[in-house]
């Protein structure tokens, strides 16, 4: 598997979750990147994100990148000598606020595949760095996503997901959530 | 840091259980340097053990001015029960309560008497 000098986010996260694949390893496309890969007309990001399966070893990783051009960098980053976007790993297991996730998508092109969030996941990925950290490029991010993909995301999980967190941390703000519900109803208010 | 402090390194070492107990008790964050300074240890040796909680997730950093803030990391999966166990521990670490205690996180007017 080879990487063209013109190869996108989609082409290097489709060649880096296919060839740890082939080495045994599963890693799964979260953060940004996720979001980068539902709505690349809206957001685009140079850095990609993997979570793979806690315990996997290093020299498998970092073998299975080098078959694409990646070389590591520092710790849980791989560069490419000719593309701008950056391999990195944070550490597991994947988890969205107080929730593991153990169910993802497993989209395939041709023979290759990718591991990434469901779209609701994106979703409540996202809107969680605002509703932490008041971050409204990462709202924008959530609503566009949520907007794009309607079908595929599961308001009432959303919800329901919304009050496990509140009742675990009763110090977030709760204007904030009122904000994203009414803007995903209404993206005129 | 006391050399002859008998307390059990709970999170591996003693630095990084100060650094979690004083994150634990500041609302706002605080800049490696002064974090350092009210923990008593040297700026280097938590910057390093900044950069590995932060890589595991625990703690975040984000720029403000030229300099970084670091924080608990709210959206961690264990945030709630870390900050539990950090408020439990406090009481086991007075010291640094002490020193939270008299550090002054809000703004304050220039010249405004103590």
């Amino acid at each position: 598997m080879t990487l063209g000098d013109d190869a996108g986010l989609v082409d290097v996260a489709f060649a880096a979750c296919t060839v740890l694949a082939r080495a045994g390893e599963t890693a799964v496309l979260c953060g940004g990147s996720a979001a980068a890969y539902y709505v690349p007309d809206r957001y685009q990001s140079l850095d990609i994100d993997f979570v793979v399966e806690v315990g996997a070893a290093p020299h498998i990783v970092d073998r299975a990148l080098s078959t694409i051009g990646y070389t590591f960098a520092s710790e849980g980053h791989y560069r490419h000598e000719r593309l701008p976007f950056t391999l990195a790993f944070p550490i597991g297991p994947l988890s969205i606020g107080r929730d593991y996730i153990t169910a993802w998508r497993t989209e395939r092109r041709g023979d290759a595949l990718l591991h990434v969030y469901t779209p609701t996941d994106v979703v409540r990925d996202r809107f969680l760095h605002f509703w932490a950290w008041g971050d409204r490029t990462a709202l924008d991010v959530a609503l566009a996503v949520a907007r794009a993909r309607g079908a595929d995301v599961d308001t009432a999980a959303l919800h329901a997901w919304v009050e496990r967190e509140i009742r675990a941390d009763a110090s977030y703000d709760a204007s904030r959530v009122a904000r994203f519900f009414a803007l995903l109803q209404d993206p005129d208010r | 840091m006391r050399r002859d402090d008998l307390r059990p390194a709970l999170f591996g070492t003693a630095i990084r259980d100060r650094v979690l107990i004083r994150l634990a008790l500041s609302e706002n964050g605080l800049h490696v340097r002064e974090l350092a300074r009210q923990i008593e240890a040297s700026a280097n040796a938590v910057h390093r053990v900044v950069i590995a909680l932060e890589r595991a997730g625990v703690v975040v950093s984000r720029p403000v001015g030229t300099t970084r803030i670091v924080l608990l990391n709210r959206r961690w999966y264990g945030a709630v029960e870390l900050r539990a166990l950090l408020d439990r521990l406090v009481a086991a670490y007075p010291e640094v309560r002490d020193r939270a205690g008299a550090f002054r996180e809000r703004p304050r007017r220039i010249g405004k008497p103590l």
